[in-house]
C-alpha cells in the first residue's frame, strides 16, 4: 500500500514541474514588462526601473530565475505581490481555506443529492428514473454562474429581505459562516451532482444484475443489508472516482460563484489578481491550484485502492 | 437528433445572419432604459435602453462564432496529434501524452484565466486559450481508436502487403475515429460554452462594444431586480446553445451506436 | 403425499420482458421428503433452474416473473406468502448454492463477514458467537486455518474452495432443504467431486434434504436416489436413479444418458 502511495506521488511529480514550468513561463512571456507591472500605475524613473529589474532578479538568466522561484516556493515562499507589496503565501492561504470550505460542503451537497437520486433513479426505476435523468440533462445545460445569477435574481425578487452577501469568517461567528455558504455551495454543487447521480444510477444498475446479489437475496438477508454492503459499497467504487475528479471542476467553478456572491476566496484573489496585473500572485495561485487537483487526484486513486481490496498499483 | 439538428440549425442561422436579424442595432441606447417586454422591444430593454432582443442575437453570433472557431482548432490540432502519438507510437507517444497530461492537469478554467491574464483579452487569445485547453481531450479521444485499430489483421494484411503507412492510417484508422471524434467534439462544444461565457462574465472574454451572452448577464446583475429579462434572455440563450450540443451529442451516440473507449 | 418437506403442484412460471410474457415452467409437480436427496436433470433452458428460484422466490433482477400453482413447504404455501415472511423463509430453511463461486461472493466483504451476516440474521447470535461459528463452519467444508482464512477476501481463494465457503454460507443456519443448481459446473473436473462429496457429507450430518440441478447425469449417480428429467419447461419423466439408468422410457432421457462419457459415469451400477 506505501509503495503504491509513493509509486503514484513519483509519478505525479513530473506533472508537477511541467505546471510549474507553465504556470512560470506564462507570467514572463508577456507583452509589456515585468518590473513596468510591478510599479502599477504610477510612471518611474528609469533607473528606479533598473534597481526594481535588479531586486526582482530580473537580471538573472531566465532559468536561474525559474528555479530560484520553484525552490523558494517548495518552502513556502510564492514571492510578493505587485499589489500589496505582502507575501503572497499570506495572502493566499486565508483564503484558501475558504474556498476549500466552500468547496467542501458544495462537495457534500453534490455527493448527497447525487448518490440519492442515482440511487432512487437505479432501484425505483419508472417514473423516479424518468424524472431524474430528465432533470439531470436539464441542469446539465446550465453553467454554475448561470444557476448562481438566477438565484441571486429569485431571492432578490422573491425574498428580497434574507442577505445572501453577507460572508462572515468562520472564526466570528461559525454559524452564520456556514449560513452564508449554502448558496454559493449549492450553485457549485448543482452541475457536480448531474454527474455524480449519472454515474452512481449506472453503477448500482450493474451492480444489481451481479450474482453476488442474488446470493445475497437468497441468504434472506434484510432488503437495507443488502442495499447497504452489497450493492452501494460496491457500486461506490467507480462514483469516488469520479466524484474526486469533480473537485477540480469544482475549483475552477468557485472562482465565479466567489465573485457572485462576493466571497474572499482563492478564486476571488485570482481574479483580483489579474485585475491589478499583479503577476506574481496569479503565478502562486495557479502553482497552488494545479497542486491541489494533482494531489486530489492522487487521493481518489488511493481512497478507491483501500476500498476496492482487488486493485493493486503497479 | 432531429431536434437536436434544428436547434443546431437556428443557431447556425443566428451566427450566419446575426445583425440581420435583430430589430434594433445592439449598441443604439434610448431613454427607454429597463423597460419590460413590449411590442417595440421583445425581451425590453437594458440599463442604457438598448433592446435585450437585438443584443442576444448579435452577442450569439459573437459568442458562437468563438465557440466554433476555438473548438475547431482544437480539434484539428488534437486530431493530428492523437493520430501521430497513437500510430507512431513510442517516445513520441509518451512525450506528446506527457505535455497533455500538463495542460489537462490545469482545471480547464483556471488556465484560461491564466493565458488570458498573461496575454490579454484579445479575441484571438481567447480562441487560443479554449483551442489550448480542449485540445488533450480531442486527442486522447483519437489516440485510443488508433491504438486499437493499428493492430488489426486487415492493417497487418495491408501492411505486409506494402501499402504505405500513411495510406493505411487514411483508409482504415481514419474511419474508425469519426465517430467517437464527433461525439466528443458536440460535447466540447457545449463545454466550450461554458467557458467562453463564464470569462466573459468574469470580463475577460471580447471587450466591448461587442456584446455577448457572459458579458450581458454581468452586467445585468445591478438592476436585475427591476428587469428580470436582462438576466433570463442571456442566460436562457447560453442553456439553449450548450442544450443543442448537449442533444445533438446524445443523437449522436445513439446513431453511430458509439461505445465509451 | 403427506409427510413431504416440499409438495410443487401445477408450478408455472412466466417471464414478462419488455411487455412480451415466455412461459418457461409448464405446470409441474413433483415432491421432495425430508431428508430426501433429489436431482433435476436437463439440458441448459430447460426450466430447471427457472425451478429452483421459483421455490425461492427469486425473480432476476430486472425482470418481472409471474408464478402460478403452489409450492407448498411444510405445509404452507411460499407463494402465498408476502416477499417479508419469504425472507425469514430464505437462508433459514431454504437454502441455496449456485453455480458461479468466482462472482457469487461480495468482493469487498471477508468471508468471515459473509457467514456473520448470514448467522446474525437469522439465528440472533452475537457477533463473537456468529464468528466463532462462522470459524466452526469454514472448518466443516474443509478450509484449512479456518480462524485467520475468516478474514481474508473472496479473491484469495480459489475457485473450488471459494465454492465451500458458499456451501458454508448455504448451511450454516441448518436449513431443512438445500437447493444446489450446478454447482460443480463452473469447476475443474478435480475438484467436482470433492465438492460432490462434501454436499453428500453435509446432507447426511445435517439431515437436510437435497435438491441437486445439473445438465449431467453423471453428476447425479450416486447423490440422489430420485430423479426428475426436465425439457423444455415440462417434466418428461421421473422415478428411481438405478430404474432410469437402466431402463429409460422418454427419448429425451435416453440422449441425456448417451451424453454422459462412460469411463466417468461414477457409481453406475450393473
Amino acid at each position: 500500500m506505501m509503495r503504491m502511495v509513493v509509486v503514484r506521488l513519483a509519478l505525479t511529480i513530473p506533472i508537477l514541474l511541467g505546471v510549474s514550468l507553465v504556470a512560470f513561463v506564462l507570467m514572463r512571456a508577456l507583452p509589456g514588462d515585468f518590473a513596468q507591472a510591478s510599479a502599477g500605475t504610477s510612471t518611474i524613473s528609469a533607473a528606479a526601473l533598473e534597481q526594481i529589474r535588479v531586486n526582482l532578479g530580473l537580471d538573472r538568466p531566465i532559468w536561474e530565475q525559474y528555479l530560484r522561484w520553484l525552490g523558494n516556493a517548495l518552502t513556502g515562499d510564492l514571492g510578493r505581490s505587485f499589489a500589496s507589496k505582502r507575501p503572497i503565501a499570506g495572502e493566499l492561504f486565508p483564503r484558501l481555506a475558504v474556498t476549500a470550505e466552500l468547496t467542501l460542503i458544495a462537495g457534500a451537497m453534490a455527493l448527497a443529492m447525487g448518490v440519492s437520486t442515482g440511487l432512487a433513479s437505479a432501484r425505483l426505476r419508472g417514473r423516479t428514473d424518468w424524472m431524474v435523468r430528465g432533470w439531470n440533462s436539464l441542469l446539465l445545460a446550465v453553467p454554475n454562474f448561470v444557476i448562481a445569477t438566477l438565484i441571486v435574481l429569485l431571492f432578490g425578487l422573491y425574498f428580497p429581505t434574507i442577505g445572501i452577501f453577507n460572508y462572515v469568517a468562520f472564526a466570528t461567528d461559525p454559524l452564520g459562516n456556514l449560513a452564508s455558504l449554502l448558496l454559493p455551495a449549492l450553485s457549485l454543487s448543482l452541475s457536480v451532482s448531474v454527474t455524480i447521480s449519472e454515474n452512481t444510477r449506472a453503477a448500482v444498475l450493474e451492480v444489481s444484475s451481479q450474482d453476488y446479489v442474488m446470493v445475497a437475496r437468497a441468504k434472506g438477508l434484510h432488503a437495507r443489508t443488502i442495499l447497504g454492503n452489497y450493492l452501494v459499497r460496491n457500486a461506490l467504487t467507480p462514483v469516488i472516482t469520479v466524484a474526486g475528479l469533480q473537485a477540480a471542476a469544482m475549483l475552477g467553478g468557485s472562482i465565479l460563484i466567489e465573485t457572485i456572491f462576493t466571497i474572499p476566496g482563492m478564486g476571488q484573489y485570482l481574479f483580483e489578481s489579474v485585475g491589478n496585473r499583479d503577476y506574481p500572485a496569479i503565478q502562486g495561485i495557479v502553482l497552488v491550484a494545479a497542486t491541489i487537483v494533482l494531489l486530489m487526484n492522487v487521493l481518489v486513486d488511493i481512497a478507491y485502492a483501500r476500498v476496492d481490496a482487488r486493485v493493486s498499483y503497479d | 437528433m432531429t431536434i437536436g439538428l434544428a436547434m443546431f440549425a437556428a443557431l447556425v442561422l443566428v451566427v450566419l445572419l446575426g445583425p440581420l436579424l435583430a430589430p434594433y442595432s445592439p449598441s443604439k441606447t434610448s431613454p427607454d432604459s429597463l423597460a419590460g417586454p413590449s411590442a417595440a422591444h421583445w425581451l425590453g430593454t437594458d440599463s442604457i435602453g438598448r433592446d435585450v432582443l437585438s443584443r442576444l442575437i448579435v452577442g450569439g453570433r459573437g459568442t458562437l462564432l468563438i465557440t466554433f472557431v476555438a473548438v475547431a482548432l482544437a480539434l484539428a490540432v488534437g486530431l493530428v496529434l492523437g493520430l501521430v502519438s497513437g500510430y507512431v507510437g513510442g517516445r513520441v507517444d509518451v512525450v506528446i501524452m506527457r505535455v497533455l497530461d500538463v495542460v489537462f492537469a490545469f482545471p480547464v478554467f483556471l488556465l484560461a484565466i491564466a493565458v488570458v491574464a498573461a496575454l490579454g483579452p484579445t479575441l484571438r487569445n481567447l480562441i487560443l486559450t479554449i483551442a489550448i485547453v480542449y485540445t488533450p481531450t480531442l486527442a486522447r479521444v483519437v489516440r485510443g481508436p488508433v491504438l486499437s485499430v493499428k493492430r488489426w489483421d486487415h492493417v497487418e494484411a495491408a501492411r505486409s502487403v506494402g501499402v504505405g503507412e500513411f495510406a493505411i492510417a487514411l483508409r482504415h484508422v481514419l474511419p474508425m475515429v469519426i465517430s467517437p471524434i464527433l461525439v466528443q467534439t458536440s460535447l466540447t462544444l457545449a463545454n466550450t460554452i461554458f467557458t467562453v461565457t463564464a470569462l466573459s462574465f468574469l470580463g475577460l472574454g471580447p471587450p466591448p462594444p461587442d456584446p455577448n451572452w457572459g458579458s450581458m448577464l454581468a452586467d445585468a446583475r445591478q438592476f436585475m431586480e427591476l428587469a428580470p429579462l436582462t438576466v433570463i434572455g442571456p442566460a436562457a440563450a447560453i442553456v439553449f446553445a450548450s442544450l443543442t450540443f448537449i442533444v445533438l451529442a446524445n443523437g449522436l451516440r445513439e446513431m453511430l451506436d458509439v461505445q465509451g473507449r | 403425499m403427506t409427510g413431504a418437506l416440499l409438495e410443487v403442484r401445477d408450478l408455472t412460471a412466466t417471464f414478462n420482458r419488455d411487455g412480451v410474457p415466455s412461459q418457461v415452467v409448464n405446470g409441474i409437480s413433483f415432491d421432495i421428503a425430508p431428508g430426501e436427496a433429489v436431482g433435476f436433470v436437463g439440458e441448459s433452458g430447460c426450466g430447471k433452474s427457472v425451478t429452483a428460484r421459483s421455490i425461492m422466490r427469486l425473480a432476476p433482477e430486472g425482470s418481472s416473473v409471474e408464478w402460478s400453482g403452489r409450492i407448498l413447504f411444510r405445509g404452507q404455501d411460499l407463494l402465498a406468502l408476502d416477499e417479508h415472511a419469504m425472507r425469514d423463509v430464505r437462508g433459514r430453511r431454504i437454502a441455496m448454492v449456485f453455480q458461479d463461486p468466482m462472482a457469487s461472493l461480495n468482493p469487498v466483504m471477508t468471508i468471515g463477514a459473509q457467514l456473520d451476516d448470514m448467522l446474525c440474521r437469522h439465528t440472533g447470535l452475537s457477533r463473537r458467537a456468529a464468528r466463532r461459528r462462522a470459524v466452526e463452519l469454514l472448518d466443516l467444508v474443509g478450509i484449512r486455518d479456518p480462524a485467520h482464512r475468516a478474514d481474508d477476501y473472496p479473491h484469495q481463494f480459489s475457485g473450488g474452495m471459494r465454492q465451500r465457503v458458499l456451501i458454508a454460507i448455504a448451511v450454516s443456519c441448518q436449513p431443512d432443504l438445500l437447493i444446489a443448481d450446478e454447482p460443480t459446473t463452473a469447476l475443474d473436473v478435480t475438484v467436482q467431486a470433492q465438492i460432490l462429496r462434501l454436499l453428500m457429507r453435509l446432507r447426511r450430518e445435517l439431515g437436510m434434504a437435497l435438491m441437486l440441478i445439473t445438465h449431467d447425469f453423471g453428476v447425479i449417480a450416486g447423490m440422489v436416489a430420485r430423479v426428475y428429467v426436465m425439457h423444455g419447461g415440462d417434466i418428461v419423466e421421473s422415478g428411481a436413479v438405478d430404474a432410469l439408468f437402466a431402463a429409460p422410457r422418454h427419448a429425451y432421457t435416453r440422449a441425456l444418458l448417451d451424453a454422459v462419457p462412460r469411463i466417468e459415469t461414477a457409481g453406475r451400477r450393473a
